[in-house]
């Protein structure tokens, strides 16, 4: 029984290391495409993370009428919000924290002295920050918003917040599906080497099937190379996507251009795409050996 | 041992290969089939080792009905038989006892028992000291001792030679017929050997089957090659 596990694996072993030159080029071809993966998985979730991020940030600020700011009146309005299909989140924010915003973005301390008077006669209203569900949805969300009795204005950033959330929509969606697409041309290429790999054997094959080999004591030593090559391609880019990312996040402080494109922190994000690399190195290896030698030992008489 | 009854092999590209073959062959007979080329020789070897089916008839090897062996039953019926080839058909990459080993191993035979057999028939074709040897380091002659070697490994009660001194020059051959000679004598092993090399036929003489167009045109147990028209 451990002679019939342990004969395929030593038998794979022996033939990646005998058919050295083909295994190196098969190995090679797996590392390069999985370069691939890796680089358009990372930028991929990445920019899922900064639309989604982006989409997030975009919020309705609903003010509230100056006749309608008693507690009662903004319960009801608060309720009225929350009722609408597609909130997600409705945050209060009376008119001095209102006002202390205001004064907190400005930088220079001239004009907030020169604004300072206006605190005692606060100008503010009271608001609501509006969070939806989905970004495209915002601006019906805000016309129904502003139908709602004591409701002064809705802000969303009209049709440029809409646009921007439709344009970040499409870019995520072409971006999955070059990544995906470019996974395929890369699953494929290794998939293609591996067949290769074996069509040069194909004799090999003929000779093991009239010594009376069975078809999975002829198969299982090519399923166990087509796993280690697999499994030896993935080593680099393994190793070039756990420290590529680490050095980029650590450089770049986990952030491109502004605190809203952030990166995923590498821990745990970083583990799960070097184990998705390895796994699809050594899966299409597997596959790829399988179902070449199988083309083989498929025979009529 | 083998029993060829009214055996006609007609390919899906109309050609008729084998017309009406009849023949019996004894357990430890040495039998050579002669014949020019497109003679069905080859197609005899196909319908032996089981890679054809006869069109019609029946063709029985150590009892086995060839013709109604199960396709996954084929690889367990050639562990009955041992077949030579012309081209050696050795495994580049594994050495000379690793390509005889395999022979015993797809029949998993215990490591011991096929280390011990196979330096038997090492030594039976007289390459004791190539057990690690690659093919490629191995003359013409040598290569086809190893297959001859991997083929009676686990003491098939029939060998199959294609033309198995199809790729030597005179001497090697005669080592070749030499060495099957020795097995068919020990081991009692029927041979069955595909030639058209007059010379190995007129020599060494045995029962000798002659193919023409198919056909059997001779089967002579006094041997030698007589053409139709001499």
């Amino acid at each position: 029984m451990i002679s019939r596990i342990w004969r395929p694996i030593k038998e794979g072993f022996l033939g990646v290391f005998r058919h050295g030159g083909m295994s190196f080029s098969s190995a090679s071809a797996v590392t390069i495409a999985l370069i691939i993966v890796s680089l358009f998985s990372i930028v991929t979730i990445n920019m899922q993370r900064f639309t989604q991020g982006l989409e997030q940030s975009v919020q309705i600020a609903v003010l509230v009428d100056y006749d309608h700011e008693s507690a009662e009146e903004e319960d009801r309005i608060a309720l009225a919000i929350q009722n609408i299909p597609g909130v997600a989140k409705v945050t209060f924010s009376d008119k001095e924290d209102e006002f202390q915003y205001y004064m907190d973005s400005f930088d220079d301390e001239k004009t907030k002295e020169a604004f300072e008077p206006f605190r005692s006669k606060n100008p503010m209203h009271d608001a609501f920050y509006v969070e939806v569900t989905d970004g495209t949805e915002l601006e019906g969300i805000a016309q129904q918003i502003e139908q709602i009795e004591g409701v002064s204005s809705v802000n969303f950033g009209g049709t440029s917040a809409t646009r921007l959330i439709s344009a970040l929509g499409t870019a995520r969606f072409i971006g999955a599906f070059i990544a995906i697409a470019l996974s395929l041309l890369a699953v494929l290429l290794i998939y293609n080497t591996i067949k290769l790999t074996i069509q040069a054997r194909a004799d090999e094959i003929q000779i093991m099937r009239n010594v009376g080999a069975r078809n999975g004591f002829i198969r299982s030593p090519f399923v166990v190379e087509g796993i280690i090559i697999g499994a030896l391609g993935s080593i680099i880019p393994i190793l070039l996507t756990y420290f590529g990312y680490r050095y980029i996040y650590n450089s770049s402080g986990g952030y491109l251009v502004s605190n809203m494109f952030s990166l995923y922190p590498p821990v745990p994000f970083i583990v799960y795409i070097c184990l998705g690399l390895l796994a699809v190195g050594i899966l299409v290896g597997l596959l790829g050996s399988f179902f070449s030698v199988t083309r083989y030992l498929r025979w009529k008489r | 041992m083998i029993e060829c009854s009214h055996v006609y092999k007609r390919y899906k590209t109309g050609v008729n290969a084998l017309y009406d073959i009849n023949l019996s062959i004894e357990q430890g007979e040495f039998v050579y089939i002669i014949g020019p080329t497109g003679s069905g020789k080859s197609t005899m070897i196909k319908l032996l080792d089981g890679e054809e089916v006869p069109t019609k008839g029946v063709v029985k090897v150590v009892g086995i009905d060839v013709g109604k062996l199960r396709h996954s039953k084929v690889p367990i019926y050639r562990r009955n038989i041992g077949v030579v080839f012309q081209e050696f058909r050795l495994i580049e990459t594994k050495t000379v006892f690793e390509n005889i080993a395999y022979a015993l191993e797809v029949i998993n035979m215990n490591k011991e028992v096929i280390r011990r057999r196979v330096r038997a028939v090492m030594n039976l074709v007289g390459l004791d000291d190539k057990g690690n040897a690659f093919p490629h380091q191995l003359s013409g002659g040598q290569q086809q001792r190893v297959a001859i070697a991997r083929a009676i490994a686990n003491r098939p009660k029939v060998l199959i030679a294609d033309e198995p001194t199809g790729n030597l020059d005179p001497a090697k051959s005669e080592e070749v017929l030499a060495l099957l000679e020795k097995i068919n004598q020990t081991y009692g092993t029927t041979i069955v050997m595909v030639t058209h090399d007059s010379n190995v036929v007129n020599k060494h003489r045995k029962r000798t089957i002659a193919l023409e167009h198919g056909q059997i045109i001779s089967d002579s147990k006094q041997g030698g090659y007589v053409r139709r028209d001499q």
